[in-house]
């Protein structure tokens, strides 16, 4: 170890320093404080310093106090040498950061020992910082994976988008710690079209990951095996129903007592010409039916149990009618249970407020104004759970479709 | 500790300490009821009268234990606040797990 020797008395230095060197230490020496702070500075080898108090321009205790004081990068340990025993000295000496005191004249057997427990302390200190900066370097690669993750799960989303008479949008917003909201739609056939948002218990890769395989199964619509729709012997296929879909997926993914993974969804089927919905709801917030026509918003959330939870659940299947105009709001549970600084949940009422003021704006405009709402309640952009809603509005369906 | 339990009536109970059920609780308290169930101890009944917030990590522990029996023993669950009580609602959970006003009238059931 590099052990720095501060002593103004020529002979009383090179007789430390002898001894100290035979100990097998590397000896580096100072007449006084200001001549050891430099030596500090420039060596940053030097860990650990043996100090006289007594001493011309900058003393032991002052020279203690600037080390503590001073911004070097590593622990440097301090004994302060006494020629005094009073108490006064060694009160001093802790009080500025001393950590260990020898008495003059130096019995050298005590100071061996000395040595040896500071070497021990020096040790300990590199030890912990190289353990420190090998967590700090795991902790970023982490924290790159997470974002990157979260960008991956950004590109999965279905862009906004007017499938048939349908025009889908919505607002996604990942939180920090990656979390398992997932949303789709696709045409099934060319008067069927499929929606569903689906949360994953849980937050972090887990989650997520579990998400993505969700997505890319949902999102098979013209494979042999896709589970959203049935092969028949006509051409084209035909929508499996809603509730069927959930039962599908719950044989498929049956949580375990260790993964502890299961997911709430919501999952329907629209029929484009007619309006008519069939909807599946497995534990999932109920979805907002928006009718500006008849001022009312329904609620729909036909209950029933999260997807893996156990193997011999059942679902059942709502069916409504929309009108031209009608809106449905799908909404994660993240949107109600958002927390202001006084800890209270953005709430259920708050969200059917908004969209009761902004039914009647473009779909884009209501979407903003309920994020804008949400973010101003929060106090900021940083949310702890995802935050997701898909809007659906049903057209009047004259897009290029004669009548049948 | 954050969960204690109790010998009545022949089944155990299960209290947590925490406000919050939620993710960074979910894995010991999993682990603390496997541990129960490991010792015999699976006639359960899990008494949440001190929760005032659960999130689905939670949930799910709760569903782990029930899976851990697998059959064989029962979860109950006892004296619910509001807030999770909703979340039980709305996730349909009343359809597996049998929920009670009270510990008493759970250990009565």
């Amino acid at each position: 170890m590099d052990v720095l020797i501060v002593e103004d008395v020529h002979g009383q230095r090179r007789l430390l320093s002898a001894v100290v060197r035979k100990l097998g230490h590397k000896v580096h020496e100072a007449q006084d404080g200001l001549e050891a702070l430099s030596l500090l500075a420039a060596e940053p080898t030097i860990r650990l310093v043996i100090s006289d108090w007594m001493m011309p321009g900058l003393d032991g205790i002052g020279l203690c106090e600037a080390i503590r004081a001073g911004d070097f990068d590593r622990y440097i340990y301090f004994i302060l040498l006494t020629g005094k025993t009073e108490r006064s000295a060694t009160v001093q000496g802790l009080s500025v950061g001393a950590d260990d005191f020898l008495n003059k004249p130096v019995d050298f057997q005590e100071l061996e020992v000395r040595l040896k427990a500071g070497c021990r302390v020096v040790e300990l200190e590199q030890t912990l910082d190289q353990k420190n900066s090998e967590l700090q370097q795991t902790l970023d690669m982490l924290e790159d994976d997470l974002e990157s993750a979260a960008l991956t799960q950004q590109s999965l989303l279905a862009e906004p988008a007017t499938i048939q008479n349908i025009v889908f949008d919505w607002h996604f917003k990942p939180s920090k710690i990656l979390g398992g909201d997932m949303f789709g739609y696709h045409a099934i056939d060319d008067e069927n079209v499929m929606f569903y948002q689906l949360d994953v218990a849980g937050h972090g890769i887990r989650s997520a990951l579990f998400s993505f395989a969700l997505n890319n199964l949902l999102k098979d619509v013209d494979g042999a095996s896709s589970i959203v729709r049935e092969e028949g012997r006509e051409l084209s296929g035909t929508p499996v129903s809603p509730e069927q879909v959930i039962s599908r997926l719950n044989k498929r993914f049956q949580t375990t007592a260790d993964s502890m993974l299961y997911f709430t969804m919501s999952y329907g089927v629209i029929h484009t010409p007619t309006g008519r919905v069939r909807l599946c709801h497995a534990g999932h917030p109920p979805i907002l039916w928006l009718r500006p026509k008849d001022d009312t918003i329904g609620e729909l959330g036909d209950a029933g149990v999260p997807v893996g939870m156990v193997t011999n659940a059942s679902w059942c299947c709502q069916q409504i009618q929309l009108k031209p105009g009608d809106r449905l709001f799908l909404y994660s549970d993240g949107i109600t249970e958002c927390e202001n600084g006084q800890q209270q949940m953005f709430g259920e009422q708050r969200l059917k407020d908004i969209l009761k003021d902004a039914w009647q704006l473009p779909m884009t405009t209501m979407i903003g104004q309920v994020w804008n709402d949400l973010c101003q309640w929060r106090g900021s952009e940083n949310f702890d759970d995802d935050m997701t809603y898909l809007v659906m509005e049903y057209g009047d369906g004259v897009s290029g479709r004669s009548g049948g | 500790m954050a969960f204690n339990n109790r010998q009545e009536a022949g089944k155990t109970v299960v209290g947590i300490e925490d406000a919050r059920l939620d993710a960074s609780l979910s894995v010991p308290f999993r682990d603390y009821m496997f541990d129960l169930i490991a010792n015999g101890q699976n006639d359960l009944v899990i008494d949440l009268s001190m929760v005032d917030f659960m999130d689905s990590s939670g949930l799910g522990a709760i569903v782990a234990v029930f899976k851990q029996l697998n059959g064989e023993g029962s979860v109950q669950l006892a004296a619910p606040q509001k807030a999770v009580h909703d979340l039980f609602y709305l996730t349909c959970m009343d359809q597996i797990f049998k929920i009670h006003g009270s510990v008493s009238e759970a250990l009565s059931s």
